[in-house]
C-alpha cells in the first residue's frame, strides 16, 4: 500500500507451498521458514496465525524478543494480557499491541481497530495506525471493545456478502442476468456506503430521502420491517461478538494440545481446531499486502 | 352538545336554515349517511358569500359540490380527536370555487387547536390512517408501557401518567427540535445500556412493519368507506 518499501518486509511460514507464500515473493519480500530469523531481522512482528497456535509461536520466538519489538497480534480473542504474560518470562517490558481488522484490507478499505499493551508507547501505536490506515480506516480503541468490533465489522464483510448474493437473486428473479445484477447489488452497497461516510446525515435521514412517497423503495422497506430485517442485524453482531468471547476464554484455557501444533501445517490445525472463524481464516492473506512478520 | 355550545355562549337552534341564514362560515359535522339530506335542507340559503367546510368523514369534495349550488365555496377538512385539548392534528383541502382567502381564514381560524395544513385532497384519507386513527395506536402503546411498568413493580395509576408524560415529552422534543426521529434515538442509546436492549427487543417483534401495516389498513379502510 505503499507506506513500507517490500524488501523492509520479512514474511515466514513453515509450509512453503501456501499460495499466499508466493504471492510475497512476488512482492519482493524477504521470506524465510525460519520464524526466530524474522524476529532477528524486524522490529515490527505481526502474528498472523489462528488464536490457538498463538501461544506456541510466542513460546517459540520469546527468547528472541528485545525491548525494541513492537509485537502485534490479531487473533481473534487472544487478549493483551495473555500476550503480556507469556513474553514477560524472556522480557520485562514486552511492547504488545491487539489489533481486530478484516478482509477488506485486501482492497485498501478495510477497518481496523487497535488497543495498546501496557509497555507500548504512544509512537508504537501511531506506528501501527499509520501502517493500517493505509489499508482502510484505523482508530484506536479500549481493549474491551475489541469484541464488539468483530462481531460489527470483523465480520460485517460475510454479512454483506450474504445480502449481496440475495439481492442479487432478487435481480435475477426480476429478469437481470447475474453478472449484472451482482455488479449493481454491490456497487448500490458500495455507493450507500460512501454517500454514509461522507455525509453528516443519519442512516435513517438518507433512507427518507430515498423514499419518494408511495413509491417503490418505500414499499420494499415494509417487506424489510416485516421480516425483522433490523433485529436480524443485531441478532448477527450480537452472536458474533459473543462467539468471540467464548473464544477467547477457550484460548485462556489453551485447549489445543501441543502434540496437533506440534506438526506445525497451518491445514492440519484447521481440521481439528474447531474455534476457527472466517475472520482468522482469513489472516492468511491478510498480510500478502504489508506484512511485516508471520 | 347543544348544551355546551350554550355554556360557551354560542347561540343554539335546532334550524340547520336558521345556522346558514345567520353565518358567513359554515361547518358540516354530521354523521355521512345523514349529510345528503341535510345539505337538500340548506341548499335554498347557501349564498356567494358563505363559506361551507366538512369535516364528514369519507364525503368528497366532488360529492359536496355536487349537492351545494355550483359557485359555493367548499373546503373538505379531517381532525383529530386531541383537537379538543388545542393539540390536535388537521388537513384540509379547498374545492374549486376555495380561494386563498378562504384557506387563510380556515388556517388562522383552527391554528389556534393545533396543527392545521392545506393539502391535496389524495393525502386526506392518509391523514385518517396516521394521525385520525393514529390517536389510537398512541394510547395501545401507552397502555402498553404502562403494563410493561406494572408487570415490573409499579403501581398502574403511576405508570400510566408517567407512560402519557414520555409520549408527551418525546413528541414535543420531535417537533421543537425538528431533528429526525432517528437522530433522536440514536442519542437516547449509550452503548450497551438500557434502551438500545429494549429497542432490540421492538425490533424483534417488527414493530415499525405493525405500525406501517397499521397506518396503511386504516388509510385503505378510509378509501372503501368513502366508496360508499
Amino acid at each position: 500500500a505503499g507506506v513500507l518499501a517490500a524488501h523492509k518486509i520479512t514474511a515466514s511460514s513453515p509450509d512453503t507451498d501456501l499460495p499466499t507464500v508466493s504471492g510475497l515473493r512476488k512482492m519482493g519480500v524477504n521470506f524465510t521458514v525460519s520464524n526466530k530469523d524474522t524476529v532477528k531481522s524486524s522490529d515490527v512482528l505481526f502474528l498472523a496465525v489462528k488464536p490457538p497456535i498463538i501461544p506456541f509461536i510466542l513460546e517459540e520466538v520469546g527468547p528472541d524478543i528485545e525491548a525494541r519489538h513492537i509485537v502485534v497480534s490479531c487473533a481473534a480473542g487472544v487478549t493483551i494480557s495473555s500476550i503480556e504474560k507469556k513474553l514477560c518470562t524472556f522480557c520485562p517490558t514486552p511492547k504488545v499491541i491487539r489489533c481486530m481488522t478484516n478482509t477488506p484490507v485486501i482492497v485498501r478499505e478495510g477497518a481496523t481497530v487497535y488497543a495498546t499493551g501496557t509497555h507500548a508507547d504512544v509512537e508504537d501505536g501511531k506506528l501501527l495506525e499509520q501502517l493500517m490506515a493505509s489499508v482502510g480506516f484505523c482508530t484506536e480503541v479500549e481493549e474491551d471493545l475489541i469484541d464488539a468490533v468483530t462481531g460489527l465489522s470483523g465480520s460485517g464483510p460475510a454479512y454483506a456478502f450474504t445480502a449481496l448474493d440475495a439481492l442479487a437473486d432478487g435481480g435475477v428473479k426480476m429478469g437481470l442476468p447475474r453478472r449484472l445484477a451482482v455488479r449493481l447489488g454491490a456497487q448500490a452497497l458500495l455507493g450507500a456506503a460512501k454517500m454514509l461516510l461522507e455525509s453528516e446525515q443519519h442512516p435513517g435521514q438518507l433512507k427518507d430521502n430515498v423514499c419518494s412517497p408511495g413509491g417503490a423503495t418505500i414499499h420494499a422497506l415494509h417487506f424489510l420491517e416485516s421480516g425483522g430485517f433490523r433485529s436480524l442485524l443485531i441478532n448477527a453482531v450480537e452472536a458474533s461478538c459473543i462467539r468471540t468471547r467464548e473464544l477467547q476464554h477457550l484460548a485462556d484455557q489453551e485447549k489445543i494440545s501441543p502434540a496437533a501444533i506440534k506438526k506445525t501445517l497451518l491445514d492440519k490445525v484447521k481440521l481439528e481446531s474447531p474455534s476457527l472463524s472466517v475472520a482468522s481464516a482469513s489472516k492468511v492473506s491478510l498480510f500478502t499486502n504489508k506484512s511485516k512478520k508471520n | 352538545s347543544l348544551s355546551r355550545g350554550q355554556e360557551l355562549g354560542c347561540r343554539t337552534t335546532h334550524c340547520n336554515l336558521e345556522v346558514v341564514q345567520r353565518s358567513t362560515l359554515v361547518f358540516l359535522a354530521t354523521k355521512p349517511h345523514v349529510l345528503p339530506g341535510v345539505l337538500e335542507e340548506i341548499r335554498p340559503a347557501v349564498g356567494t358569500h358563505h363559506i361551507v367546510v366538512s369535516l364528514v368523514a369519507g364525503v368528497t369534495i366532488q360529492t359536496l359540490q355536487r349537492l351545494l349550488p355550483p359557485w359555493t365555496k367548499v373546503l373538505r377538512i379531517m381532525p383529530n380527536l386531541p383537537c379538543v385539548v388545542q393539540a390536535g392534528a388537521m388537513v384540509f383541502s379547498r374545492g374549486s370555487s376555495a380561494g386563498d382567502k378562504e384557506s387563510a381564514l380556515l388556517q388562522n381560524l383552527l391554528s389556534s387547536c393545533g396543527l392545521c395544513e392545506e393539502v391535496p385532497e389524495s393525502y386526506i384519507n392518509i391523514h385518517t390512517g396516521l394521525s385520525g386513527s393514529g390517536v389510537a395506536y398512541v394510547y395501545l402503546f401507552a397502555e402498553a408501557l404502562a403494563e410493561g411498568a406494572v408487570k415490573m413493580g409499579m403501581p398502574g395509576a403511576l405508570a400510566g401518567r408517567i407512560a402519557a408524560q414520555t409520549l408527551l415529552g418525546a413528541a414535543k422534543m420531535l417537533l421543537e427540535t425538528g431533528e429526525h426521529p432517528a437522530k433522536l434515538r440514536g442519542d437516547v442509546c449509550t452503548p450497551g445500556g438500557t434502551t438500545i436492549y429494549a429497542l432490540h427487543q421492538l425490533e424483534k417483534g417488527a414493530l415499525r412493519a405493525t405500525v406501517m401495516s397499521a397506518v396503511e389498513a386504516a388509510t385503505n379502510r378510509a378509501c372503501d368507506m368513502a366508496k360508499h
